[in-house]
Formats: structure tokens, sequence, C-alpha cells
């Protein structure tokens, strides 16, 4: 899905990030490249998410840099963060975070419109979307009426819709049940396999052995470690 | 309860904007309520004190001594419950040295009696013939030059020693002498004072009237004076500001109690999980009911009790103000108005807090617990639906779907923003007819130009200081004027302060010749005065004295009599003055020739060249400037300012408190829009849009409420300021207006919304979305 494959698409820099008295990110450098899936592991409050955020632009380090897809986050306001979380980032989370009172299909399209795209064109590119994930049959549907499987993948549509340069994903498959963790994890693999990089945060080992061909190891704020995995199908 | 006092106080401090918010709608509610019933309880108080004190005098009546007998008087006077008099009475004219031009003496062996009991308050009582004793009010200034004790004054051609100040709450008489004295001041007049077993009203006033007349000759009666005259003069202002105040007063209490219970069910919502947490605690449903009806009541307490301290002394300020001269020192805001707002202001809001108090008491653990964290279903996904589709800006069409998913809270914010669009259209509508009705009734711009002569002539000599008078004769002068380019009209005018027998405050009467027409006076019923023994007077003129058009005055001046009947009502303000005509003039004072030439020119006239070419004429006329509209309705208009300011800041932080809680609410869904590039501006033009939805639909509900409390409003407030407004003074709103009007609603609430909106979109969301 991108088209810099073998690029450095994020790039860390010695970053920290401090909350209060004590350091969520401490001295944090690293590279993703395009097509690659990452898994960031790690203990409760080992800095995995704070990661993510940083990466996504949701919030800023205290020192270091962070460059996505070119761009120095550092240098960008509030508005540029938005735009650019609107043009690189796709995200997905462990609770899904759909908005109840929008249909499913509403809810995906929205990600366009806020770009400016016609509501006709946004439900196009959507419905396209949903029948890639199987779940055309549920487009009008309501959030609170599909299953959790069914819902994570509403969210991934909605991260996908505007061609992300990196899918981030925060435990996707945290609040599923076995069957639909399975799912979730298949359609991230296939996201994988035609050229979506992937920066995945989960405590679940079997998502990162079957979706990852990296995993980075976090304790305390730091890279305790990295490895390189073979996919197990 | 001791578990629950503590989780209260906790639920106090984790919604500290909430509690401000309810203890500031509390408070300036509150205010309002304490300061419109202290003046509605008090308005007539003080009056009524010192009238039982000094058991005044209901009906003040004179009678011709030449028509009827004191022994005739007396035998007619059986039918009321209390008399004094026969006294002898005469209008004394004072030499040019003195404040006041006439002085209304009685002669009064002493000062008690069954009525009337006068407060000899500084010297004594006249013992013998020589000394005068003067009607003072013990709280008025002595102004410099004025009279002072046993200083001595010329009256009646006599010169009398000030031997004591009284003070006659019935307003009896300027001053009192011993009988002896008023016979050798040659009395026309004979004061009787009475008091009636029924005389609340103007029916029972006149009823005992006519039975202590009854058999009298029917000329005898040359004036009058009703207490419930006085009493309605005493009342005036505060009366005028009581409708207005009571309109606001509760219009604020009704939008504290929308708030208070949108606060309290937005808290059980966002708290059902902390309800749940409570009750596996072991909470009885009774103590969970009684955390959330505490919460609310802390800052309810406070704000009430802040509010009736700043209400006391706001009313205070007030009412001193309009009764210092009924020794109203000390004057404050009645004790059970304290009381029933102390006690019935909290119990209010407790009452609307209930509801989902109760809400929080009935849910099972379980329940709280799981709908604290299970998805909520959609609402008002239609409108969402059908809005996705439309070409307006994602964050507009979403921001116009918001107010759909709580429809509960969306109406109480719309009911708030209905009323603050009322207080707005109310306050706008008022100060469009007051404006209206003081530039009609004060003439401001009416006059183009107006020529100072100087003294009246036949007056004697003017005081030092004076400006210097005409050169020319008053026809000459006249004539002056009409003939100088630009011109069209010239009143000429003169006035002379006059008394109605039995009353002891001078009428200025002003008489006019010329075009008195073009003068801006607004004749409100019945005509001009068109012929010899005609006035013209205001309705405050008509009701301080309990008469009617149609009825006949005898007016007093220079030892002279001259009966008028009452042929119209203008607009204007004065209860003190009336107007009349040259004919009438020539009655009383031929003499005098015309002290003031009002004129109007041409548009476009150059004024300066007017005044010029005038005094080339006669350099002895001068410019003077016109009418001043006075200061009472500025006074009033920025108590209206004040009041709309404070409601619709009320109902702003309404919207406030709402957006405040639909943020917290949607910190979820706020901090995901962000997640997937909404920018900053874009969530608060969302949230802002959330509002002003309502407030677009608010201006519409608002205005029409609004129109018709102006309707109950200003007319009550004429009333109380005895005046009579005509029904064009009502039609305040014409279509631009209304549509500005619609647009207050939309700022009101894009005011209250605006700064949640902008913190909502400034909050970190990171946190917020990777945790449940």
């Amino acid at each position: 899905m991108t088209e810099d494959n073998g690029q450095a698409v994020v790039q860390l820099t010695a970053v920290r990030k401090d909350y209060g008295e004590s350091a969520a990110l401490d001295g944090v450098s690293l590279e993703i490249h395009a097509g690659e899936a990452v898994a960031v592991m790690g203990p409760s409050g080992s800095g995995k998410s704070t990661l993510l955020s940083m990466v996504a632009g949701l919030d800023r380090p205290t020192s270091g840099s962070v460059i996505v897809h070119g761009d120095d986050l550092g240098t960008l306001d509030e508005k540029g963060l938005a735009l650019f979380r609107r043009r690189r980032i796709g995200m997905i989370f462990q609770f899904f975070n759909l908005l109840d009172d929008l249909s499913a299909l509403d809810n995906v399209a929205l990600a366009a419109q806020l770009t400016g795209t016609s509501a006709a064109h946004a439900r196009k590119r959507a419905l396209e979307l949903f029948e890639e994930l199987g779940i055309a049959g549920r487009r009008n549907t309501y959030p609170a009426q599909l299953s959790g499987g069914e819902r994570q993948r509403v969210a991934v549509a909605r991260a996908l819709m505007n061609r992300p340069a990196i899918l981030l994903a925060d435990e996707p498959t945290g609040a599923l049940d076995t069957r639909a963790g399975e799912q979730v994890m298949d359609l991230l693999l296939d996201l994988n396999q035609i050229g979506q990089t992937l920066l995945l945060v989960t405590h679940d080992q079997q998502l990162a052995t079957r979706c990852a061909s990296r995993v980075i190891d976090f304790l305390d704020g730091q890279i305790a470690g990295e490895r390189s995995l073979e996919r197990t199908p | 309860m001791s578990a629950v006092w503590p989780v209260a106080r906790a639920a106090v401090r984790r919604r500290r904007v909430q509690t401000v918010v309810i203890g500031v709608v509390v408070l300036l509610s509150t205010t309002m309520i304490v300061v419109a019933l202290g003046l509605l309880a008090a308005s007539s108080g003080p009056f009524d004190h010192a009238y039982a004190k000094q058991s005044g005098s209901q009906l003040t009546a004179s009678y011709d001594r030449s028509k009827v007998t004191d022994a005739q008087l007396t035998a007619a006077a059986r039918s009321a419950a209390a008399v004094a008099g026969p006294f002898a009475q005469a209008t004394l004219e004072l030499d040019r040295t003195q404040l006041m031009d006439s002085l209304v003496t009685v002669g009064r062996a002493d000062p008690g009696g069954a009525v009337d009991r006068l407060n000899v308050w500084k010297g004594r009582w006249a013992t013998k013939p020589g000394e005068i004793v003067l009607n003072r009010n013990p709280v008025d200034k002595e102004g410099r030059g004025g009279p002072e004790l046993n200083g001595t004054m010329t009256a009646g051609g006599q010169t009398l020693t000030i031997v004591g100040f009284a003070y006659s709450v019935s307003q009896s008489a300027d001053a009192w002498v011993t009988p002896e004295q008023m016979n050798a001041l040659h009395p026309t007049a004979t004061q009787m004072l009475y008091r009636f077993a029924h005389a609340a009203t103007n029916a029972d006033v006149t009823a005992g009237q006519q039975g202590v007349t009854a058999g009298l000759p029917s000329d005898a009666l040359i004036g009058t004076q009703s207490y419930l005259a006085l009493r309605a003069m005493a009342a005036g202002e505060p009366n005028t500001f009581v409708p207005f105040l009571m309109v606001f007063g509760w219009l604020g209490l009704a939008v504290a109690v929308l708030i208070v219970a949108n606060v309290v069910s937005g808290a059980v919502v966002a708290g059902f999980k902390h309800i749940g947490v409570l009750k596996s605690l072991g909470f009885t449903p009774t103590q969970v009911m009684t955390v959330y009806l505490g919460m609310i009541s802390i800052p309810a307490v406070v704000g009430c009790a802040a509010g009736v301290a700043l209400g006391n002394v706001l009313a205070t300020s007030l009412l001193t103000r309009a009764f210092e001269n009924y020794g109203a020192g000390g004057l404050g805001v009645p004790i059970w108005v304290d009381i029933a707002t102390l006690l019935g202001v909290p119990a209010l809001v407790a009452l609307s807090a209930l509801l989902p108090a109760l809400r929080a008491r009935s849910l099972s653990a379980a329940q709280a617990i799981s709908a604290g964290s299970a998805p909520r279903a959609g609402r008002g996904l239609r409108v969402q639906r059908s809005l996705s589709g439309t070409r307006l800006p994602r964050a507009v069409s979403l921001g116009l779907g918001m107010p759909f998913a709580r429809p509960g809270r969306t109406a109480l914010t719309l009911a708030a923003v209905v009323l603050g669009v009322t207080s707005v259209t109310l306050a706008v509508g008022l100060g469009k007819s007051l404006t209206t009705y003081q530039t009609a009734a004060s003439r401001a711009d009416a006059v183009d130009l107006t020529m100072f002569a100087g003294q009246s002539g036949g007056e004697g000599e003017a005081p030092p200081g004076a400006p210097p008078g005409a050169k020319l004769t008053d026809a000459e002068d006249e004539a002056v004027l009409r003939a100088t380019p630009g011109v069209t009209s010239v009143a000429a005018s003169t006035d002379m302060g006059m008394r109605l027998p039995g009353t002891r405050t001078d009428v200025r009467v002003s008489f006019y010749r010329g075009d008195f027409d073009q003068l801006g006076y607004r004749i409100l019923a019945g005509r001009w005065f068109d012929g010899p023994g005609q006035v013209v007077v205001s309705e405050r003129f008509l009701r301080q004295r309990g008469l009617a058009l149609g009825d006949t005055i005898t007016l007093q001046s220079r030892g002279k009599s001259v009966r008028a009947q009452i042929v119209g009502k203008a607009m204007y303000n004065s209860g003190d003055e009336a107007l009349s005509n040259w004919a009438t003039l020539a009655l009383i004072a031929p003499e005098l020739r015309a002290n003031l030439y009002e004129v109007n020119v041409k548009p476009g006239t150059d004024l300066d060249a007017v005044v010029k070419a005038v005094q080339a004429k006669d350099s002895g006329l001068e410019e003077t400037p016109g009418q001043d509209p006075g200061t009472f309705v500025a006074v009033v208009l920025a108590t209206v300012v004040l009041l709309t300011l404070m409601l619709g800041t009320v109902a702003a932080l309404g919207v406030f408190n709402t957006v405040v809680l639909n943020t917290r609410e949607r910190r979820r869904d706020l901090g995901m829009l962000k997640s997937i590039g909404m920018t900053p501006a874009q969530v608060t033009a969302m949230v802002v849009t959330s509002m002003t939805a309502v407030g677009a639909v608010g201006g519409l509900l608002g205005i029409p409420l609004g129109i018709a409390a102006h309707r109950l409003v200003v007319p009550a407030m004429a009333n109380g300021a005895q005046i009579e407004l005509p029904d064009f003074m009502l039609e305040v709103y014409p279509a631009g207006l209304l549509a500005l009007l619609v647009v207050a609603g939309i700022v009101i609430a894009a005011a209250g919304a605006y700064f949640p909106a902008r913190t909502a979109a400034r909050a970190t969301i990171a946190e917020v979305l990777h945790n449940e």
C-alpha cells in the first residue's frame, strides 16, 4: 500500500518523554522501514503506548526527534499534526473507538470526509473497503449492534480509508474473543503482505509472532531487546 | 450519613466547574429575587409606618371660609372616624429673598390631636403671635440660606420668628402659627383633617369625603388631598423597578433550576460506574441519592446565602434613596424575604436535582457498573445519517447532530437559552419603550432653539447673578423671532408657582401662547386649551391628586384664585407641572411677559445665524439649553442592561455547563476524531456548532416569550411610575430587530460553548484512546 518500500517510514532519535518525575520513554531510537510489520512488546507501563502516541503525533516528546514519512513532528503545530495524522496515519485501538451515533459506513467515510472528500465519494471508497474486509453486509449497522470482531474490522477500514503511510495498532485483539482475534490477526497479516507498514503494540505473543517480522521489547521506557521473527502461519 | 458527607464533598471537588456554575447562577438569581421581593414588600412600608405613627390625615380638605362656617364643618364631620380642625388657613406670599414662593400656613393651637399628630423635632411649638413653626423632614438637608431656628421671615406682610421645626407626613401645611396669629394673617380657607373607618382604596376615601361634605354648600370645598395620592407618590420609584426586577428574578431562578437539573443528570449519567461502586461498597439507595443532592446543595446554599447578602445591600440602597423623606434610615429588606429566600431557593434547586438523583437511587449496582463500560446505543441516528450525506463540512454536520445524542440534556439547555433570549428580548423592548417614552415625554430634540428673555416683568428686582433681561417688549421680541429667516414656529411662555388649595406642594404652571402645538407635547386624551380657565396636565398629575379629565381645579397665586378645567392629558413626566394658555394667565397676572421663546426652524437652517440675527435686534435674549431628558430612565436602563448581562451570562453558563458535560462524556469520541485528523479548529467548530443550532432554536422560541413579557412588564412599570404609555410605544419590535434577536440566542450559545470547546480541542488525547 505504500510506495517507498525499504525507506525508513518512522525514525525516532533519542526520544524521551517525561510525565512529571518519571520517564515513560528514555532515549529511544529506532527505525521502521516501509513494508515492515513491527511489534512492540513489554509489560504494562514499559512505554509501549507512549511510543505509539509519539509516532501518531498524539503527544510530543520531551526531547529527541520523531520523523514519520519525512515529516519532523517536532516542527508541526497542532493543526499541522492533525493534517499529518489525516494523511499519513491509520490507527486502530483495543476498544475500537467508533462513534456510536454513526453507522459503520459513516464511521469509515468520516475519515475521508475530513480531508474534504465529498460524502458520496467517501462512502464509495468506504464500501470498497467493507467489501475487501468482508463486512459489506454490516455497513448500515451501528457500532452497538456489531460484534467485537466486526467493530475492529470497521476500525481497520476507517484506519485504511486515507491510505496511510503506517498503520498503528494498539492491542488490536485485546478486547476480542479468540476467534475474532484470529480474524483480526489474519486481516493485519494480509494488509502487511500487500505492503502496508504496521506498528503493533501488544501483550499478545501469538499476535506478534503471526503478524510481525520484527519484535522490539520495551522495559522501563527503554528498548530492552530486538528480534527478527519468522512469521508462523 | 457519616459516609455520605465525604463522598458528596469529594463530588463537589471533582466537579469544580459545575460547582462554580451552580454557585454563580444561584447567587445572581437569588440577588435579583431578593431585590425584587424586598422592593415589593417595602415599597410603601416606610410611608405606612410614618402615617400610622402620626395618625396621618387620610383626607385633607380645604373649604372656602366665605361659604361655610366652622360649626357646619364640625357637624358634617360626624361620619369620620377621627377629625382634626377646623383650622384657619392662608396661603402666604413670601418676599423674593425666600427659597419658596408661598407658604400654606395653618393656625393650630397644638401639634397633637386625633389626626395629623405633628413631630416637633427641633425647637418648640408656637405659643404666641409672631411665632411660626415650619414643616420640614428631619432627614432633609438644610440648604445654605434656608430658614434657621430663631431666624425671622416675612410672610403675608408680617415678620415672624421661627421657633421650631415640625414634620407632617400628611403634608397638611408648610407652616403653623397660633390661631390668634392666623387671624391677623387674614385666612381665606378652613382646613379639616379626616380619618375614616375604611380608607384602603380611592373609592373608600371618596365615600368618606361624600360623608363629611354631605349637607355643606356645593361650592364650599375648594381642595382635597388623599393620603393614597401621597402614598402612590412615595412608592412611585420602587414600584417602577419591581415589575421588571420580578420578571428578571424569576427568569434567573428558572435558568438556575434548569442548570442544576442538567448538572445533576449529567453527573448521574457520567457517574454510573461511580454509583455502582458506591452501591457495591454498601451505600444504601437513599445514601446514593443524598450524595447527589448534597453535591448540588453545597454550592446552592453558598450561592443563595451570598445572593441574599448582595440582594440586601442593593435593595437597601434603592429603598433608602426612594424613601429617605419618610425617615427610612436603616430601612432594609423585610426579614421574611430573607428567610423565605434562604429556605426556598435551595429547596427549589434540590427539587430540580431530585429526579436525576432518584434515578441514581434506583439503579442496581450491576446495572450501574455495566452501564459505565458498555458501548452506548447510538441516539439521534436518523438525524446523523441524513446529516452525513449533506454538503456541509463534516465538522459542522457532526456538530449539528450532537444535540440529538442526548435529547433530555439538549432540551434543558434549550430551555436555558430560551429564557436567556426571553430576557434579552424583554430588555431590548423595555429599553426601546423607555427611551421612546423619555424622548417624547422630555420633548428632547422637539425644539430647535430656546431663547431666554430674563426674569418675567412686573416682579420687582431680579436676584443677583440673574441674566440680563430682554431689551424689547414681549410682543416685539416675538415679532423679531417670527421675522427671522428660517423660523417656522415660535411659542412664548412664562411660568408661575401656584397652589391647589389644601395641598402643600407648588404646581408650576407654564402659560403658553403662539405655536405651542409645535413643542413636541403629545396629547394622550382630551385636547389643547382654547380659552381662559383651561389646563392640560400629565397622567401623574391626575393620579397624585385623584383627579380626572374634565375636573375643575383651583389654582392660587399672588392672592388670587382661578378655576381651571382639565381639558387635556399630555405626555410628560412631572406630577407637579401643568400647562395652560396666555388667556388664563391674564386672569391672574396680566402684567407678566414671556420669559422663554421656543423656536423651530426649517431643516438645514443655521441655528447660530438665527441666534445672531435675533440678538442683533435684542441683545437681552439669550440662548438657553433645551429640555434635559433626566436621569431616572437612565438609571432604569442601566439596571435593565445590568440584569440582561447577568441573565445572558447565566444562560451562557447553562450552555457552558452542557458543553462541559458533553465534551467530558465524549472525550473518547473527540480523541478518536483527532486521531483520524480532525484539527483543533474543526473540533472547536463542531462543538460550537452543536450549541449554535440550539441557540438558533432558542432564539426563535424565546422571542415570542420576550415580547409577551414586554407586554406585561411595561404597562405594569408605567402603572407603578404613574404614567400612561400610548399603544405605539409597545410596538417596538420591527422585523430587523427580531432577526437580530435570533442572533442573540446564537451568541449566547456560542459564547457558552466556545471555551469548553477550545479546551476539548486542546486536550491530550493519547491517554483517552488507549484506555477504556
